[in-house]
């Protein structure tokens, strides 16, 4: 997409719905909104069927808003709870197989790049942690190893949300779940030692306790994508309905869970940071 | 019969912290009215989680928000009714 695929043509104004006139006017376009700015711009977001006060859609939200050209993105997904927002987007969606959106995005990222030659598009998948470190495990692995310049958000709610609480790979050893009854045997498995080993240029892990490093992480994320290599994002989102967490608690989860095991952390390799500051320097140049 | 957000624009107006309108989880639900300087709710897209009432009295500590029936708002803002025009929202909004 772009933005002028987005504009209307004039005279139709009347004919388009409400939402989509507001989000061509008053939309995230042309120019990168801050979080500061939020409920005073239309978001990319719509209305969805999300369970009420779920973390991860406060997530989704927030990586909407951190997305450098919502215009020139494409999102993969696949079955799980994300899914439900991500496809009420004004952001054109890919419904990957379960299992497969790293190689999906792969092939994609590589089309565009032949295609549009002069307009950077932007790759990023987004789906759960049953999708990405479970069934997709090896699409992932490969997609990194590949060196694939995309990013991979990984919705990490500890458990197959969307299919009723079984452990996933990423639930942390001894979770009572409605389908792990005597609590999970296993360690929870570490994704971001992983990424590490296979060489992806940008990692982090976080919670949704600060919006406004959300939307900076997926920014720097979506960038280095654009040039350096693979990034990842690994993001703490409570699933509310499958831990009986009390929706006017679930921000006080996260920071608990940040404070014990889900600290923020960056890691990121030499080029990526060459990267980062090069396009910072250019953006001062210009001012 | 459910339970709504609702902000006292009083109290919010007197500090501009904006700080549920980026924690509300619900896209362009709580809304910010820049000329009258307060946040207010689309009481369509209101999911009742209540994550805006600790926001704002826990990290705000300013105790603008309490959840209240919906039947019992007299007037209500629906953004699917009004749309989201910011230039036609200047303190007018319930
Ligand atoms: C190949 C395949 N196997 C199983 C499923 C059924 N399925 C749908 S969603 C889901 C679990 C999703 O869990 P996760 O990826 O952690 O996302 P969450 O719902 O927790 O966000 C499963 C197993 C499927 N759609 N396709
Ligand atoms: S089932 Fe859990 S993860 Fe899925 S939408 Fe509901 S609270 Fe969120
Ligand atoms: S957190 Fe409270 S004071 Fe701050 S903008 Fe929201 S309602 Fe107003
Ligand atoms: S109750 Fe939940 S959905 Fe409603 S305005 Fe507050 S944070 Fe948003």
């Amino acid at each position: 997409m772009s933005f002028k695929n987005m504009t209307i043509t004039p005279g139709w104004e009347k004919y388009m719905t409400k939402e989509y006139v507001d989000l061509v006017e008053r939309g995230p376009y042309g120019k990168q909104k801050k979080v500061s700015e939020m409920g005073s711009f239309k978001e990319v977001l719509e209305e969805h069927p999300m369970c009420a006060g779920c973390a991860m859609t406060l997530f989704i939200r927030l990586t909407m808003v951190g997305l450098p050209n919502p215009e020139h993105t494409i999102l993969i997904g696949t079955a799980g709870c994300g899914r439900l927002a991500l496809t009420q987007t004004s952001i054109p969606f890919i419904y990957g197989n379960y299992g497969d959106t790293n190689a999906v995005a792969s092939g994609l990222k590589r089309g565009l790049e032949v295609r549009f030659k002069d307009q950077a598009k932007d790759v990023v998948v987004m789906a759960g942690d049953g999708g990405l470190a479970d069934i997709g495990f090896s699409a992932v692995m490969h997609s990194w190893f590949r060196k694939e310049r995309f990013t991979t958000i990984m919705l990490d709610n500890e458990v197959y949300g969307n299919t009723g609480g079984q452990e996933s790979g990423m639930t942390e050893r001894g979770a009572l779940l409605k389908m792990a009854p005597k609590g999970k045997l296993f360690d929870k498995m570490d994704m971001i030692g992983l990424a590490q080993t296979s060489g992806v240029a940008y990692i982090a892990r976080l919670t949704p306790t600060n919006p406004t490093r959300v939307a900076s992480v997926v920014r720097k994320a979506v960038m280095i994508a654009r040039e350096v290599g693979p990034t990842f994002i690994q993001a703490y989102t409570s699933c509310n309905i499958e831990y009986a967490i009390p929706t006017p608690k679930v921000l006080d989860d996260a920071r608990e869970i940040e404070s014990k095991r889900y600290g923020f952390m960056e890691i990121i390799s030499d080029e990526a940071k060459a990267y980062l500051e090069s396009i910072d320097t250019s953006k001062k140049a210009k001012k | 019969m459910y339970l709504v957000a609702h902000i006292d624009q009083a109290i919010c107006s007197e500090t501009a912290c904006r700080l549920c309108t980026q924690y509300c989880p619900e896209a362009n639900t709580i809304l910010y009215d820049n000329a009258a300087k307060t946040a207010f709710v689309a009481v369509d897209r209101c999911k009742g989680c209540e994550i805006c009432v600790g926001i704002c009295d826990d990290l705000a500590k300013h105790h603008a928000i309490k959840m209240i029936m919906i039947t019992d708002l007299k007037d209500t803002f629906e953004l699917s009714k009004e749309g989201f025009r910011p230039e036609s929202w200047t303190g007018k909004h319930p």
